[in-house]
């Protein structure tokens, strides 16, 4: 019976009361909460004629376009009310969060910096914030984000680990390093902790410390599979390659779809020349993750070195594709210009 | 106000956190372990002779405080040739430009410098016909007339230069009538000659590294692409139009034909080529071509022995590293660093990354081994010419690479990194794997440059091998290796008969004591330069190399008798017969 909230508005207009963008807005408001949408972005929408810097109708309305995933017209309205409340955080929030939809990246953090100066302790959006930069690749914003929010609140393990994430990102391997030294410190029986510091041992060239490190996080939980791959990897970078297949089958038994760690176990089944072990590994990994170039990429190899050259070059066309598809997967470190 | 309170937003409803977890492929590598000392006394120094030698010239690649655009960076690349057979290795220098230009007569031009003899060299640029001006990039060089004098191709921002040396110290530019000039609007950086069919007549194969145009290239800062640790620097090259590979088939009449659309190499695309080496790398009998790319996969041309190529660099392991990422290669050295016999390849990358050294499993399959060398232990530099070479005469080839960063802005910054950096000199201990001698190995080494270009000789003939480097915006360095060591060496020269007089693309075995040493001819190597083309062994303590097998570029194998160390031999094709060669110094 949706034609049912109509009634109001005729009935309104019948009755020749005078409207005000108040009571526009406020019926659409229950209009809205019936779900009879179309007639409150009317109403919403004749607040606006009526008032055209009227906040309410102007974010609700807004509000409602990015529920809709109607960013491009939700986009202006908060645009309008933000400048019409200019304290508003929630306003600020949703107008980043609507721009961060439609891929428009800075202009989604120059609304949420604005939101982060009206409630700078938010945790949440500097998370969020800290995130975004780095997908925009403002690594030192992102870290310097991610270092305050540890500075706000020291007991929250996931802002330590976003602080290390974010200065590896910005190149700062020391202050990742160190980060990651007092997550240790402060989360002693934290498997994840530990982890974090056993990797950035190993990028400190510390490997004997690192593999050292993966253990203790390995025995802290036993489910955790970041560890136990990491483990694996590293052995196959030293060449260790049969006592790393053992440590990589663990990783995808705790978790199947992991799929790191089924293409590091094809290098090395491919490394010790087990070439159908590795082929099935890699058709598993496809299986997995039909987005990612690199399984193509070493089943091309496989085939290239078993002689049949029109599977390698078949297998390779793929993987040049879905890098093309996705230029940054797999790019060259100085094609990502990372800012400190 | 009852609307505002109609809707309270749940941050946590809108917007999922990226998941945080750790990737193994991380750019901006650090550095891998080194090896424990390994004690072995290290004898080679390196000087910088070139200011007294008399290489007295200044390169010039745009400003050297700030580069707005990308033709400004990549500098130039150097060679070490014979041109007038006395003996001695010249020196040639490819010079560039700058944005603003020079007023009439003053612009830089290349340098053609004659070795004199005792050390000494002379500059005979403009006697010899050799000062041409403009954005020059690359040199390789053949005979290709096969009339015994070394030829040069020089590439440029622009038109190319091919200069015939007509054997009396004066060489023309004849790429023109030759039909090598190319369009103009390509920026050229590698080429190597090359007898891709083996009829005998070096081919000609030229990269660009991309169609530049001043026009149409953003100014720093503009894009993502334009930006260096928060720094607005030149953008490029990601983003900017690609380059091209082009084949010139020789018709033997002084004349190329561009065989580009029907040999295949056209239809490569999405890069940025740099250095170009041609060289029989899946021991066919053919001669193959590697190109280093910038930021995008490296090629490796096989030759399919039909007038056509393949790329298969994706399948043979070298277009990426062993984690499937690109990478911005720069400098290729050529070479068999464990003696098995199969030529293997260490390519230079950008900093932030490690070399590759891909190692030859043969068959043209490779594995990248750099982390199990122990060379993955300066990723802080940006990498360019790089060779491998016997520093010590001890019979396994040692590594020389030079550096520079890209960007001079760095030296206002407070970080770390230097436009300017030493060179590296890693040796080898004969078991797969290098230990870095850089700080033991003289003031030569320790020198903080720009860098690019480098070759590999021995300019004073005294059997150890020296190193001429071009440097932005500086003089080229000279280092003398003032080799104190009892080993012995022998130099081979190949004169082709049915192959390419130059020999280009042979491959030469020698086997003395227990080693069985293989090297090959080159046009081109290191970065965008030509090395001295007598091909080097150290033969440690043996007196004698105990056999010599030559495959020439024909595909014919022959093999040659003993010769003696502290030699240099020359092997003409089809004679079985060593010739001693004088040794000038």
């Amino acid at each position: 019976m949706r034609w049912l909230g109509v009634i109001p508005t005729l009935l309104y207009a019948a009755a020749g009361v005078a409207e005000t963008p108040s009571n526009l807005s406020d019926r659409a408001q229950k209009l809205a909460a019936e779900r009879n949408y179309d007639e409150a972005i009317k109403l919403w929408s004749q607040a606006i004629g009526l008032s055209p810097g009227y906040f309410p109708a102007l974010f609700n309305l807004g509000y409602l376009y990015f529920q809709q995933q109607r960013y491009s017209d939700a986009a202006p309205l908060l645009e309008r009310a933000a400048k019409a409340e200019l304290r508003d955080f929630n306003t600020r929030y949703l107008l980043g969060t609507t721009y961060a939809k439609m891929d428009r990246s800075d202009d989604a953090l120059r609304a949420w910096r604005e939101a982060l100066s009206i409630q700078p302790q938010n945790l949440r959006l500097m998370q969020v914030m800290s995130v975004e930069y780095s997908k925009g690749r403002y690594f030192a914003d992102a870290a310097s984000l991610a270092r305050r929010a540890l500075e706000i609140k020291s007991d929250d393990i996931n802002i330590y680990l976003l602080a290390i994430k974010s200065y590896q990102d910005a190149g700062d391997d020391a202050a990742a390093f160190a980060i990651s030294g007092a997550a240790m410190a402060k989360f002693p029986d934290s498997a994840r902790a530990h982890f974090e510091y056993g990797f950035h041992l190993q990028k400190q060239g510390k490997i004997a410390e690192a593999l050292e490190y993966l253990q203790r996080a390995m025995t802290l939980d036993p489910a955790y599979e970041e560890p136990v791959f990491f483990y694996g990897n590293l052995l196959v970078d030293q060449g260790r390659n049969p006592d790393a297949v053992p440590y990589l089958r663990t990783a995808i038994q705790i978790r199947n779809d992991y799929v790191p760690a089924r293409a590091v176990l094809a290098r090395a089944l491919m490394n010790m020349q087990q070439w159908p072990e590795a082929i099935e590994e890699l058709n598993r990994t496809i299986a997995l993750d039909p987005k990612h170039p690199q399984p193509h990429l070493l089943l091309s190899q496989i085939y290239f070195r078993l002689g049949d050259e029109a599977k390698a070059r078949q297998e390779k066309e793929i993987s040049l594709r879905l890098r093309r598809a996705n230029p940054t997967i797999l790019e060259a470190a100085q094609s990502r210009p990372f800012l400190r | 106000m009852t609307s505002t309170v109609y809707i309270r937003i749940l941050l946590a409803s809108i917007v999922t956190l990226a998941c945080f977890a750790q990737g193994v492929f991380t750019r901006n590598v650090t550095p891998a372990p080194r090896g424990a000392p390994s004690g072995i006394p290290f004898p080679v120094t390196f000087t910088d002779v070139g200011q007294k030698a008399g290489l007295r010239m200044r390169f010039t690649s745009g400003n050297e405080q700030s580069k707005k655009y990308i033709i400004e960076a990549n500098g130039t690349g150097v060679a070490f040739v014979d041109y007038d057979n006395d003996g001695r290795q010249d020196i040639f220098v490819v010079n560039g430009s700058r944005l603003e230009g020079f007023p009439a007569g003053q612009a830089p031009a290349n340098h053609l410098f004659h070795n004199e003899g005792s050390g000494r060299f002379r500059d005979v640029t403009s006697e010899a016909g050799m000062a041409r001006s403009g954005w020059g990039s690359g040199v390789c060089a053949g005979d290709i007339d096969n009339d015994g004098f070394e030829d040069l191709y020089v590439t440029y921002w622009g038109k190319n230069a091919l200069f015939h040396n007509n054997g009396k110290g004066k060489f023309t530019d004849i790429a023109p009538k030759s039909g090598v000039d190319g369009d103009g609007k390509e920026w050229s950086s590698g080429c190597t000659f090359l007898d891709y069919d083996r009829d005998g007549h070096l081919d000609l194969l030229v990269t660009s590294y991309q169609k530049f145009d001043l026009a149409s290239t953003p100014p720093p800062g503009k894009t993502s692409n334009c930006e260096w640790k928060g720094m607005p620097v030149f953008c490029g090259p990601r983003g900017l139009p690609f380059g091209k590979v082009t084949l010139f088939h020789n018709r033997g009449d002084g004349t190329f034909e561009d065989v580009s659309v029907k040999s295949g190499v056209r239809a490569l695309e999405g890069f940025y080529a740099f250095t170009a080496v041609a060289a029989d790398l899946n021991g066919d009998g053919w001669t193959d071509v590697y190109i280093a790319c910038d930021s995008t996969p490296s090629i490796f041309l096989r030759n399919n022995k039909n007038g056509t190529f393949t790329d298969i660099a994706a399948e043979a392991g070298i277009a990426f590293n062993e984690h499937g990422f690109e990478q911005g290669g720069m400098g290729i050295a050529v070479g068999d660093f464990d003696n098995d016999g199969h030529i293997d390849l260490l390519k230079t990358n950008f900093a932030g990354d490690y070399p590759n050294l891909y190692r030859n499993l043969g068959g043209g399959i490779f594995e990248d081994v750099v982390l199990k060398a122990r060379l993955a232990v300066n990723p802080q530099f940006v990498g360019w010419g790089v060779g491998f070479v016997d520093l010590d005469n001890d019979g396994w080839k040692d590594i020389f690479q030079v550096n520079g960063h890209v960007y001079p802005e760095l030296d206002t910054k407070n970080g770390a990194e230097r436009y300017r950096n030493p060179r590296l000199v890693y040796r080898n201990l004969g078991n797969g794997t290098f230990e870095d001698m850089s700080a033991s190995a003289g003031a030569g080494i320790q020198d903080a440059k720009s860098s690019r270009g480098a070759a590999f000789g021995d300019f004073d003939n005294d059997g150890a091998m020296d190193v001429l480097i071009m440097n932005m915006g500086e003089a080229p360095s000279l280092l003398r290796n003032d080799l104190k060591s009892g080993n012995r060496w022998l130099k081979v020269e190949l004169q082709g008969t049915q192959s390419n007089r130059s020999a280009i693309g042979a491959s030469v075995t020698v086997e003395a004591g227990a080693l069985r040493q293989t090297d090959v001819v080159l046009s081109q190597s290191s970065y965008i330069s030509h090395n001295d083309s007598r091909l080097h062994f150290g033969l440690g303590k043996e007196t004698a190399a105990r056999k010599i097998t030559v495959r020439w570029p024909s595909g014919a194998m022959e093999e040659f008798p003993d010769a003696p160390a502290g030699n240099l031999v020359r092997l003409v094709e089809g004679t079985g017969q060593i010739k001693i060669m004088p040794l000038p110094r």
